[in-house]
């Protein structure tokens, strides 16, 4: 795999392409990244829209049809946030042209449908068709209510909002549904618009696919947006927890869902990011962790209980199913782990255990399209672009004593409890 | 002496590997050049159902507790010293494994020591020890991973419909059983079904990525031992072909009624064969795919959102058809697949649609080769199946419209179905 660096192909427009003879298909991924803002529930029902309608294609059968003709394509839209950032992203993953029945070429044929879908949309003179408007803020609604049927997201969606309240990150759920419940076709085109010519857009792709023909239909594309003036993208981050903050809240449920939210002290998302990773996985990553050791092999407490760095906002999440009467116990074990993790208590088995799987993980990276563009578009905002070797040899590189200090600097900012409903007493 | 045969397929300019081990297992590699990483998995055929069993020559069937062979699974990782996954921490390998209605399977992936991973693998899946301490231990452990799934409504709603349309067969029964049933598991039963099913004539190993043949079978050679074979003899009660329930409905907290529709297939002979398995996968998706008239008209008319799926669901002696999705109106969704099943056997299938779909179902073979899990997993699933991995595209290339014509006609059968529905 060689790897070279996003080329800049109109304002805030980057693009890199991955050549690789290795694989059977062809990854191709477009990323708009905006702050988050007051277009973020239209932003919703946008990325929802755009990836079943367009003006060509306007109904499931034919916008579906086209993508099954592309031999059966994987297509994708989809919303994240990723810090403070928005990200709407549109992705296919589809058989390389050699694969093609009738010599045609199925690359181009993709990145064709990818270019118009994004271009022309589903709207006319500014305004995004009514009904369709209806049933996709329908989805979108729909979606987000069901959250609640995964109590494990729901419930660490929950302690996010409680958590980051006051700050973009801390999105409220109730409030994303009322201003759902507000929109049209005419703001939905103002998000569309403001989509187009605000963002910063990264593009993706891997594959045998022509790297030229991509480069060049894209530039055309992106250069053909008036007035594009990218904005700043900026995630503010909290170093520290003042003091432990506690919730419950009550739900059906047959196991309590405990989730924890720590400020980890990163500065920024580059800050001592190698050895923050190194951290939380000693803490709570594979099998070999401090939490997956003590509170499910040990106390045999949960089946699941892991850490997860959340590098872009600075934030650490500890999550695990549990019964409630051990709520207490559970909470302590997890809160001792994170006292031996400061104390530099763990064992050097337990970090190069760590250092060894995190970074034969990620040689591996390599070994998929799709993997090299989720790695690489991950990449898009760092001044260098590394592969999966050199991010491993930086793995590698991190020592106890970089670990002890990272760990030092976290801090216990809320708890979160989803218990059952309390029976009644009749 | 180990017997090696190379399998080529044109098309996809890949070949790969199978070997009959000198131990009695079958081997399969899957070469993958310029990978980084390889994918191993050593699977049985040993899942859920397999409740009811004995050895050739053994005079009585034993029954153990529902949810043992995924007990079994955990169980395998531990030994008298260091446990699995302790030893592979100094690898720096990412492992797991799985249980199914019908096989169990353990794996690891790597990019490096790929000859110390895999001998881990084949070293603690052939020496199992087992304890009643540790065997309690492992009680709470699963205990809450079972109350986890009870928590997950597309998993209950599944189970609701299989125990809905099947009277008798255990894939009715939860795949890692309940809290009450294994209470009942002991080491000794353990023991039990090891001997039984964790046999190298049961068993398939297959490795795929950055790896040779040579590799394999050195770590093979050295690990695995011939061990004397017996057949096993399942036993399964008969299944009357009719469904138990026409609708079952349970409580979750859900936050729209969530639905399983299941039309159960009669059938003759317990295992479909991968001809009639493809048609009905074309075939679902003439009738209720992405691209399919029903599809469009339901979400339109708002019955149903894009959750709205279709699933093929077989395996020894049971085969159902399977609509699921979320509606507030879901007696209205199953009359309209109804009328869709019955307008489609009417006017046979389109032969546009049957094309478009059968170049999706190429594409999708094709897709399923970059990926050294899907490889490696695939290779072990078809072999329990009795299939070569390369003979879907062969197959697939044989059917007619005609034949999906005929599968529909044989296959589905509105009067015999069941609906779960989650609310």
């Amino acid at each position: 795999m060689s790897v070279s660096a996003y080329k800049e192909i109109a304002k805030g427009v980057k693009l890199l392409c991955v050549n690789s003879e290795k694989f059977k298909t062809n990854c191709i991924k477009i990323d708009f990244y905006l702050p988050i803002s007051r277009h973020f529930a239209a932003q919703n029902v946008l990325s929802s829209l755009m990836g079943h309608t367009s003006k060509r294609y306007n109904t499931f059968k034919t916008f579906n049809g086209k993508v099954e003709s592309l031999y059966g394509a994987d297509f994708y839209s989809d919303i994240a946030t990723v810090g403070e950032k928005v990200r709407l992203c549109f992705s296919m993953e589809l058989p390389d042209d050699r694969f093609s029945l009738d010599g045609s070429k199925i690359s181009e044929d993709a990145v064709d449908f990818l270019i118009d879908i994004i271009k022309n949309p589903n709207c006319e003179n500014g305004c995004f068709d009514s009904e369709f408007t209806a049933r996709e803020i329908r989805f979108t609604l729909e979606n987000i209510e069901a959250e609640k049927n995964d109590k494990r997201a729901y419930a660490l969606s929950r302690l996010r909002q409680l958590m980051c309240s006051g700050e973009p990150y801390g999105i409220d759920r109730e409030k994303l549904e009322n201003d759902i419940k507000e929109l049209d076709g005419e703001k939905l085109f103002s998000a569309y618009e403001d989509m187009m010519k605000s963002s910063t857009v990264v593009i993706t792709a891997c594959g045998s696919l022509n790297g030229d023909m991509l480069t060049a239909k894209f530039t055309d594309f992106m250069n053909s947006v008036k007035d594009r003036a990218p904005e700043r993208l900026e995630t503010v981050f909290v170093e520290k927890a003042d003091k432990i903050r506690y919730f419950n809240e009550q739900m059906e449920v047959n196991q309590a869902k405990l989730v924890i939210g720590l400020r980890t002290g990163m500065k920024n998302s580059d800050d001592n990011y190698f050895a923050y990773r190194v951290m939380t996985d000693i803490f709570g990553g594979g099998p070999y962790s401090r939490l997956f050791m003590n509170v499910r092999e040990k106390m045999s407490l949960c089946y699941y209980c892991g850490a997860r760095l959340l590098r872009e906002k600075g934030i650490m999440f500890v999550q695990s199913g549990i019964e409630e009467e051990n709520y207490r116990q559970a909470l302590d074990e997890i809160l001792n782990q994170l006292d031996i993790m400061k104390n530099g208590e763990f064992t050097n088995e337990d970090f190069e255990s760590s250092i060894s799987a995190l970074a034969d993980a990620f040689r591996g990276v390599g070994d998929s399209p799709v993997s090299v563009c989720t790695f690489m578009a991950s990449q898009a905002f760092d001044g260098e672009l590394i592969d999966g070797e050199e991010y491993a040899e930086k793995l590698s590189k991190v020592t106890r004593e970089q670990v002890i200090e990272c760990a030092k600097k976290v801090t216990v900012d809320s708890v979160y409890l989803l218990s059952g409903e309390a029976e009644d007493d009749e | 002496m180990n017997n090696i045969k190379e399998i080529k397929n044109e098309l996809l300019n890949d070949s790969y590997y199978e070997i009959d081990h000198s131990s009695g297992l079958k081997i399969f590699v899957y070469p993958k050049e310029n990978y980084s990483s390889a994918y191993a998995v050593f699977g049985t055929k040993y899942g859920s159902i397999d409740t009811r069993f004995r050895l050739e020559g053994e005079k009585d069937f034993i029954c153990v507790p529902e949810g043992i062979a995924h007990f079994l699974e955990h169980k395998l990782f531990e030994s008298e010293e260091l446990d699995a996954f302790a030893r592979y921490a100094k690898t720096g390998a990412s492992a797991n494994a799985y249980t199914s209605f019908d096989k169990t399977c353990y794996l690891f992936s790597c990019s490096g020591n790929f000859r110390q991973s895999l001998e881990i693998l084949l070293d603690f899946v052939s020496n199992p020890y087992f304890t009643p301490e540790t065997v309690q231990k492992e009680q709470g452990i699963i205990g809450q991973e079972i109350k986890m799934c009870n928590d997950d409504p597309g998993w209950e709603s599944l189970f609701s419909l299989l125990r809905a349309m099947y009277h008798n067969h255990p894939v009715k029964i939860d795949i890692a059983g309940t809290v009450e049933s294994i209470s009942h598991i002991t080491a000794d039963l353990l023991y039990s079904c090891y001997e039984t099913f964790y046999n190298p004539m049961n068993m398939a190993l297959a490795v795929a990525g950055n790896v040779t043949v040579e590799q394999v079978l050195s770590v093979a050679d050295k690990i695995l031992k011939p061990k004397a074979s017996k057949k096993i003899e399942r036993s399964f009660e008969p299944e009357p072909e009719t469904v138990v329930q026409d609708t079952i409905t349970r409580k979750l907290s859900v936050a729209m009624p969530i639905f399983a529709i299941g039309y159960k297939e009669n059938i003759k002979t317990p295992e479909r064969t991968l001809k009639e398995a493809l048609e009905s996968a074309i075939l679902l998706d003439i009738i209720a795919g992405k691209t399919s008239n029903l599809y469009e008209e339901l979400i339109s008319e708002g019955l149903v959102n894009t959750t709205f799926d279709t699933e093929y669901f077989e395996g020894y002696g049971y085969s159902a058809h399977i609509f699921t999705g979320e509606s507030t109106n879901y007696e209205k969704v199953r009359e309209r697949i109804n009328g869709e099943i019955m307008r489609v056997k009417k006017e046979g299938v389109s032969r546009e649609e049957f094309d478009r779909i059968k170049k999706k179902h190429y594409g999708s073979f094709i897709m399923n080769f970059n990926d050294i899990d899907s490889i490696a997993n695939d290779l072990v699933g078809e072999y329990f199946s009795g299939c070569g991995l390369f003979e879907r595209l062969s197959v697939l290339e044989s059917i007619t419209a005609e034949d999906i014509d005929a599968r529909l006609r044989n296959a589905i059968n509105i009067e015999n179905s069941s609906m779960s529905v989650i609310m």
